[in-house]
C-alpha cells in the first residue's frame, strides 16, 4: 500500500509513491538516484544520512519518507550552485577535511546549518554541534578547520 | 636517486566527495535491480535442521529465497550458507525481493530450526584450544635475562574490536551474457574474483570485481566477504542484478574483527641501564579454522637494537567468526604491551623515557641478522620532544596538577611497522587529445592512493592532470593486490617510476632528434600519433616472476619486511598529554605530537591526514573501543555504533604531525616506506603511559575506562 | 517489518479518536526517533501509526506566568535554544543539549522524549531480527522470558530501582531534569484530559517491566509544565559518559539549589544513567537542607543519594561515580548566580 507524497526536493516540486517503512535515504536512493545521503549506523547517530527538511538538518535513515508530504527537502546534491561550490564545500576541499568521503555530505550539510546558527563558531561549539556525525577515517581536526574557514568566508560575504 | 620532497596538493577526488557524487559500490544504479536481505543464524553453534521459507515467499515482492541447499557442496569452510553453524549471525538464507522493504519483511518471516551444540565463547572459557606457532628468537634471551641487573615483567590485554568503516559491507552482483560483475567495497578485488570463482565453480575469466571507491576499510575488506558468493549466486539464478547491504549488526557478526590478544612481556637491563633482554609471549583469539597468524613479533625486536629476543605466540581457538587484520593488526596491540613495558622499565631505572629510548638506536634486525634499511626513530623522538616541550616534564607522577585538581600527565611511546611491497602490473596510456590513463593495482579507501599516483605521475611526466584517469580497484584494469599493510604508495611508486621511464623512452624513440614544443600530449599530436601505451611489471626486492603469477591469481604476492639484503620498517614517536578529571576521572587527550619516519613523503596532505587518523584510532582503542561477548549466548552484544564507542569530534584535541621525510636509501627508488599503519602504532601506549604519569596508576589493558581510575 | 496503517489527524482530540478506532496495536508517532528505531530492530511492531505531527498549535513554548509550559510537539532543539530556559533553567537546557545529536534533537519532540525506551543492550539487540542478530531473553520485550542482563554484561545496568525481572536503565536526560524540577505532564486520552506529576509517569519495573509508563491506552502527552522556582538559575545537568558527546550516561545528575549565602535552603536532585526510572534523590535533598555547601558536604550528599544502591557484576563503579557526579553537579550549580 504505497502512498503518494508531494514535496520540494532541491528546489523542485516532485512526487513519488512511498512504502510505509521507506526512510528518506531509501527513497532518495531508489526513487531519485540521489546517493549523497547514505545510511551507515541505521540509528540516527552517525550523520552520514543528514538532509535538511524544512531547513533543519535531520537523520534521513531514521525519518520515514511517508511523513514528508508538503516538506521542503534539500540534499548535498542541491548545495552547489551549478559549477560553483558552496563555501562549505570549498572549505572542506581546501582543508582536506575527509579521507574516504563517505561521511562528508553529512558533515557538510550540518556545517551549513552550524554556521548559520553560529557565524563565528568556537572549537567547542563546532565539536558539540557535530556530535551526531562520525568520521571513522577520523579527519576531525581538519573538519574543525574546514568549519572555521567556511564560517569566515560566509561572514565576509554577508 | 631518491626523490626530492613533494609539494602539498589537494586530493584528486575531492570535488566529487564534497558534491556527494562519489559512487561507492552500493551507489551504482542498475536497471532491474533486486534487493536482498540476509537471514542470520540465531544459534551460536549447531546444525540447521530446517529452514521454512514459505512465510517469506508469501510476502508481496519477494522473488526468491536461497538457503544452504541452493549451493554446491564444497570442501573446507564454506563461504556460502551452510547447514553447519560455527557462530551466531552466520548466513542461513538470503531473501531477494523487488524492494528493500519486501526483502526485510521476507527475511523476518524466514524460520530456521537448529540442533544446538555446546560452544566455547571466550579465550578463557573451558575448552578453548591453545595452539602454539613457530617462536621468534634471536641470540640467547634466557642468558641475557639471567644476567640482567634490572628486570620487569607484566601482562597486558588488547580487546576484540571491530573496524566499523562508515561504508557498510555490501555486494551488488550482475550476471549478463555469461559474465559476472561484482561491485563491492573491497581491498582485494582480485582475491574476491578468485574466491567467488572457486565458491561457485566458475572460470575466473568470467568474473570481474569493481571497487572504485571504498568508504573506509581499515582491514575489514581484505578477505572474501561472507555475503559475496551468496549474492552472486542469487544474481546468476534469478538473472537480474541483486544488491545486498548488510545491516550494521550483521556486519559485526560476519566481518572479520581484531581478535582479543594477551601479552606477557619481560624486559631486562644491564647495570648500565641498557636494555639487553626481551621475552614476549603473545596469544590471541582465533576461530576453529581461522588462519590469521599471531604475528605479534613484527615490531618489538626491531625497535631498540636488542640482540637477545625470545618470543612465543599462539592461537586460542574458540567458537567465533574468523578474526582478521584491523589497522596495525599486530604492532598496535604488541606495541601497547611492549612500549608500556619499556615505560615501566625506564621508570624502575629512574630514567626519562625519551632519553632511555634515544639510548637504544637500532641498526640491525636481530631476527634476520641483516641491517635495517633505515631507522630514523631517534629523529622522531628528538623532534617530537622539541615540539611537545618535553624538557619541562617532571619525572615524578602526579606532579602536574591544575588549580581545579585536574591531573595532567605526559607520556611517550614509539611504534614500528613493516615496510611491505607488492609486485605490480600497470598500463600507462597517454593520448594526443590530452587524456592519460594509468591502470594499476590499488584500492582507494580514503588513504589517498589516487592522489599519490597523480603526484608521482606528474613529477615524472608532463601530463594534463585535469584529464588523468586512474583506473584502480578494478580487475578489468589490472591485477589487483590486496591494498593493506601500508604497501600502496611503495608499490604504485615502483609502477609509476617504471611506466614513466618506459614512456619517456618510447617518446624519445618516436620523436628522435626532432625538437617539439609543448607537453607530451602536444608532442603526440604534432607527430600525429593518437596515443602511446606502455605496460610494465615490477617486483619487490628479491622477488621472482612467480610473484606476478600469484598477483594475477589473486593470491598472496607481497613481500616484506625481511628482504634478502636488509629489513625495512617505518617508525613513529607519539607524545601525549592527558588530563584526568579529579573526581569522576574522565580522561581527555587535549594534545598529541606525532613524528613519523615513513621514508620520503609523497603526498604531504594525505600523509598528515593518515597520521591524525591513526592517532584518533589509538585514542579510541586506548580509551573506548571493545566488542563484547556474553559467554552464555555467544555473538557480539554491543553490535551497533551507539554501544561500540568510537571517538567523536568532541573527544579529539590538537594533533600536531611531523615527518622526518628522509628517503630510505635501499628499499625503493622513491625512498618511501609506508605510513597508514605505523601512524597508529604506539599511540595507545603513549596514552597509558601519560595516564600513569598523571595518576600513578598503571593500566595494562585496553580500553582504559573511568572505573579503572576511580 | 510489518506493514501498518496510517492516520494523520489535525487535532489532539482527533488523534485520540483515531487511536481508539485503531485499537491496541496503535502507536502515536511524532519525531519517530525511538519508535522507528525500535521498529527496525523488530521490537516495536505497530499495526497502526497515528502521526501527530500535523496537529497545529501543539508546539508552543510558554515561559511567562508562574510556570514554564512546553507543548508536546516542540522539538527538543527549540526548547534547548529558548533564551529564557537557557538563562533561568540551565538544568533543562543542558539536559536537552547533552541528549542525542543536533539532528535527532531537531526531529525528536519534548513530549515524545519522555517515552524513550531503554538502551539496555539485551533489550535492544535481542529480538533475533535481521537488523539486530542477537537472541537474548528480555522480560521487557517478552513478559516472562527472563532477563539476560542479570548475571550478564551489566556495566550499563541500573544500581537503583532494579527488580528480579529487570535492571534496564531509564535512558533519558530530559526526564531526569524534569523530575528534579517537579514537572507535571498534561495528557489527553479517551477519558479526557488530566495532569500527572512526572514522578508518577514512570513505573518501577517490579514484576512487570514491560509496563513502563502510567498512561492508559490511547493517552497522549500534550504538554509539560514546570513550576517556576528561584532554584532554576542555580542549576545544572551534569552527565558522565564514555565519550565526550553522543553517548548515554554512565551517571548523570540534575541539580538545582536555593541558597542563602553559603547555605542550601532547598535542593533538587535527580539521577540519570543509574536507575530504572528517573530517580529523585530525596535523601540527599533532605540531607543538604540547611547545610553550608562544601566539597565534603556535596560528596556526603552524593553518597546519600546512593545509600540504597545495589551493584550487579560489573556496574558497582556506578555507585561511587554517581556519588561524585552528584557532588560535582552541586558544586557547579552553587557557583552559578541566582
Amino acid at each position: 500500500m504505497p502512498r503518494k507524497i508531494r514535496f520540494k526536493l532541491n528546489g523542485r516540486a516532485v512526487s513519488t509513491d512511498v512504502m510505509p517503512h521507506e526512510t528518506i535515504v531509501d527513497m532518495l536512493t531508489q526513487h531519485f538516484d540521489l546517493t549523497g545521503a547514505r545510511e551507515s549506523c541505521g540509528q540516527g547517530l552517525c550523520g552520514c544520512c543528514t538532509v535538511h527538511v524544512d531547513e533543519k538538518p535531520v537523520s534521513g535513515c531514521l525519518s520515514l519518507a511517508w511523513f514528508l508530504d508538503g516538506a521542503n527537502v534539500r540534499t548535498i546534491e542541491g548545495l552547489a550552485d551549478g559549477d560553483n561550490l558552496d563555501p562549505v564545500q570549498q572549505a572542506f576541499i581546501e582543508t582536506g577535511a575527509f579521507q574516504c568521503g563517505f561521511c562528508t555530505p553529512g558533515f557538510i550539510m550540518m556545517t551549513k546549518k552550524l554556521i548559520e546558527q553560529h557565524p563565528k563558531p568556537t572549537d567547542d561549539e563546532i565539536r558539540h554541534y557535530l556530535t551526531g556525525n562520525l568520521c571513522r577515517c577520523s579527519a576531525y581536526p581538519e573538519i574543525i578547520e574546514a568549519v572555521k574557514l567556511a564560517a569566515s568566508r560566509v561572514g565576509l560575504r554577508n | 636517486m631518491p626523490a626530492a620532497p613533494f609539494p602539498e596538493r589537494e586530493r584528486i577526488d575531492a570535488r566529487d566527495k564534497v558534491l556527494g557524487a562519489t559512487a561507492y559500490a552500493a551507489d551504482i544504479p542498475l536497471p532491474g535491480l533486486l534487493y536482498a536481505m540476509m537471514v542470520p543464524a540465531t544459534t551460536p553453534k549447531g546444525r540447521v535442521e530446517t529452514v521454512a521459507v514459505e512465510g517469506a515467499m508469501q510476502v508481496r515482492g519477494v522473488v526468491r529465497v536461497l538457503t544452504a541447499f541452493d549451493f554446491p557442496a564444497l570442501p573446507g569452510p564454506p563461504p556460502t550458507p551452510a547447514t553447519e553453524i560455527a557462530y551466531r549471525g552466520q548466513p542461513v538464507a538470503l531473501v531477494v525481493a523487488e524492494t528493500l522493504e519486501a526483502a526485510i519483511e521476507g527475511a523476518e518471516a524466514v524460520r530456521a530450526t537448529y540442533a544446538g551444540q555446546a560452544f566455547v565463547p571466550l579465550i578463557d572459557s573451558p575448552g578453548a584450544a591453545r595452539e602454539l606457532v613457530q617462536p621468534k628468537k634471536a641470540g640467547n634471551a634466557q642468558a641475557a635475562m639471567a644476567g640482567a641487573a634490572t628486570t620487569i615483567e607484566a601482562s597486558y590485554v588488547s580487546p576484540a574490536q571491530h573496524h566499523n568503516p562508515m561504508e557498510m559491507l555490501s555486494t551488488t552482483a550482475v550476471w549478463r551474457d555469461g559474465k559476472l560483475t561484482i561491485y563491492e567495497g573491497t581491498q582485494s578485488a582480485s582475491l574476491v574474483r578468485a574466491n567467488v570463482a572457486i565458491a561457485l565453480h566458475l572460470d575466473p575469466a568470467v568474473v570481474e570485481v569493481k571497487s572504485a571507491q571504498v568508504g573506509g576499510a581499515f582491514g575489514q575488506k581484505i578477505p572474501l566477504q561472507r555475503q559475496t558468493p551468496i549474492v552472486a549466486l542469487a544474481a546468476i539464478l534469478i538473472g537480474r542484478p541483486v544488491k545486498l547491504v548488510l545491516p550494521r549488526a550483521q556486519i559485526f557478526h560476519n566481518a572479520v574483527f581484531r581478535p582479543k590478544s594477551r601479552h606477557q612481556v619481560a624486559l631486562g637491563a644491564d647495570a648500565g641501564g641498557k636494555l639487553t633482554a626481551i621475552r614476549y609471549d603473545a596469544d590471541h583469539q582465533q576461530s576453529r579454522k581461522g588462519t590469521l597468524e599471531p604475528g605479534y613479533h613484527e615490531s618489538p625486536p626491531r625497535m631498540y637494537g636488542v640482540a637477545d629476543y625470545d618470543g612465543t605466540a599462539a592461537h586460542v581457538r574458540i567458537d567465533t567468526q574468523d578474526p582478521g587484520a584491523m589497522r596495525a593488526p599486530y604492532p598496535h596491540p604488541a606495541q601497547f604491551a611492549f612500549e608500556s613495558a619499556v615505560d615501566e622499565l625506564a621508570h624502575k631505572l629512574g630514567r626519562d623515557p625519551v632519553a632511555f629510548r634515544l639510548a637504544h638506536q637500532a641498526t640491525t634486525d636481530p631476527i634476520s641478522g641483516n641491517p635495517l634499511s633505515s631507522c630514523f626513530l631517534n629523529d622522531c623522538l628528538t623532534e617530537g620532544a622539541r615540539r611537545f616541550g618535553w624538557e619541562r616534564r617532571p619525572i615524578a607522577q602526579g606532579a602536574m596538577v591544575e588549580p581545579d585538581g585536574t591531573l595532567v600527565g605526559w607520556g611517550v611511546a614509539a611504534g614500528g611497522y613493516p615496510a611491505n611491497v607488492s609486485p605490480t602490473i600497470a598500463t600507462l596510456r597517454v593520448s594526443a587529445d590530452g587524456r592519460t590513463r594509468f591502470a594499476v593495482a590499488g584500492h582507494e579507501m580514503g588513504q589517498g592512493i589516487r592522489t599519490v599516483i597523480a603526484q608521482l605521475l606528474q613529477r615524472e611526466l608532463d601530463v594534463d592532470p585535469a584529464r588523468l584517469e586512474i583506473a584502480i580497484g578494478d580487475t578489468a584494469a589490472a591485477p589487483q593486490h590486496t591494498t593493506a599493510s601500508s604497501r600502496g604508495t611503495v608499490s604504485v611508486g615502483a609502477a609509476v617510476t617504471a611506466a614513466a621511464a618506459k614512456m619517456r623512452a618510447a617518446m624519445a624513440e618516436l620523436i628522435g632528434q626532432r625538437s617539439i614544443a609543448g607537453n607530451i600530449h602536444r608532442q603526440l599530436a604534432t607527430v600525429r600519433r593518437p596515443f602511446l601505451q606502455v605496460e610494465v611489471s615490477t617486483l619487490g626486492p628479491g622477488q621472482d616472476a612467480g610473484a606476478l603469477d600469484r598477483l594475477r591469481a589473486g593470491a598472496r604476492a607481497a613481500a616484506g619486511p625481511e628482504y634478502p639484503q636488509f629489513t625495512s620498517f617505518s617508525y613513529i614517536a607519539h607524545f601525549v598529554e592527558v588530563r584526568v578529571e579529579p573526581s569522576t576521572r574522565r580522561v581527555r587527550v587535549p594534545r598529541v605530537v606525532s613524528i613519523a619516519d615513513c621514508g620520503r613523503v609523497v603526498s604531504p596532505r594525505t600523509a598528515a591526514s593518515q597520521v591524525r587518523g591513526g592517532v584518533v584510532w589509538a585514542i579510541g582503542a586506548a580509551l573506548r573501543e571493545e566488542t563484547e561477548v556474553d559467554p552464555r549466548f555467544g555473538g557480539w552484544l554491543n553490535a551497533d555504533l551507539a554501544d561500540y564507542v568510537v571517538p567523536v569530534n568532541a573527544d579529539i584535541g590538537d594533533i600536531d604531525v611531523g615527518f622526518v621525510d628522509r628517503p630510505d636509501p635501499l628499499f625503493n627508488a622513491v625512498g618511501s616506506k609506508g605510513l597508514g599503519e605505523v601512524a597508529m602504532v604506539g599511540a595507545a601506549a603513549a596514552i597509558a603511559n601519560a595516564v600513569f604519569h598523571a595518576t600513578g596508576t598503571r593500566v595494562r589493558k585496553m580500553p582504559l575506562r573511568i572505573e579503572d581510575l576511580l | 517489518m510489518k506493514p501498518f496503517t496510517y492516520a494523520r489527524p489535525n487535532s489532539a482530540a482527533e488523534a485520540v479518536k483515531a487511536f481508539a478506532a485503531a485499537g491496541r496495536d496503535a502507536r502515536y508517532i511524532a519525531g519517530g526517533t525511538t519508535l522507528y528505531d525500535l521498529m527496525k530492530l523488530g521490537i516495536e511492531r505497530p499495526e497502526h501509526l497515528i502521526d501527530v505531527t500535523a496537529i497545529r498549535g501543539l508546539d508552543r513554548i510558554e515561559t511567562g506566568g508562574d510556570r514554564l509550559r512546553f507543548e508536546a510537539l516542540a522539538p527538543m532543539s527549540a526548547v534547548a535554544a529558548d533564551p529564557v530556559v537557557g538563562r533561568d533553567y540551565p538544568v533543562l537546557a543542558e539536559a536537552l543539549a547533552k541528549a542525542a545529536s543536533q539532528q535527532l534533537r531537531n526531529m525528536a519532540t519534548v513530549g515524545g522524549n519522555l517515552l524513550q525506551r531503554t538502551r539496555c543492550l539485551y533489550f535492544r539487540n535481542g529480538a533475533g531480527n535481521p537488523s539486530s542478530v542477537g537472541v537474548y531473553p528480555c522480560n521487557k520485550r517478552e513478559p516472562g522470558a527472563g532477563c539476560a542482563a542479570i548475571g550478564g554484561l551489566d556495566r550499563g545496568q541500573a544500581v537503583l530501582g532494579q527488580s528480579e525481572a529487570c535492571t534496564a536503565v531509564s535512558p533519558g536526560d530530559w526526564p531526569v531534569a524534569l523530575t528534579a524540577m517537579d514537572a507535571a505532564v498534561e495528557v489527553l486520552g479517551p477519558s479526557g484530559a488530566r495532569a500527572i506529576p512526572i514522578a508518577e509517569l514512570y513505573r518501577l519495573p517490579g514484576a512487570t517491566p514491560h509496563l513502563e509508563f502510567m498512561l492508559a491506552p490511547g493517552e497522549m502527552i500534550t504538554a509539560i509544565t514546570v513550576p517556576k522556582t528561584p532554584a532554576g538559575r542555580r542549576s545544572t545537568y551534569h552527565k558522565i559518559r564514555d565519550r565526550e558527546s553522543y553517548a548515554f550516561a554512565l551517571a548523570s545528575a540534575a541539580v538545582a539549589l536555593e541558597m542563602e549565602g553559603e547555605r542550601v535552603t532547598r535542593a533538587h536532585i535527580a539521577l540519570g544513567g543509574v536507575a530504572t526510572r528517573p530517580w529523585r534523590a530525596t535523601e540527599a535533598e533532605q540531607m543538604l537542607a540547611g547545610q553550608p555547601l562544601t566539597a565534603a558536604v556535596s560528596l556526603a550528599a552524593g553518597r546519600a543519594a546512593f545509600a540504597g544502591a545495589r551493584p550487579g557484576r560489573h556496574n558497582g563503579f556506578k555507585i561511587e561515580l554517581g556519588a561524585r557526579t552528584v557532588a560535582d553537579a552541586l558544586m557547579i550549580a552553587a557557583r552559578r548566580s541566582a
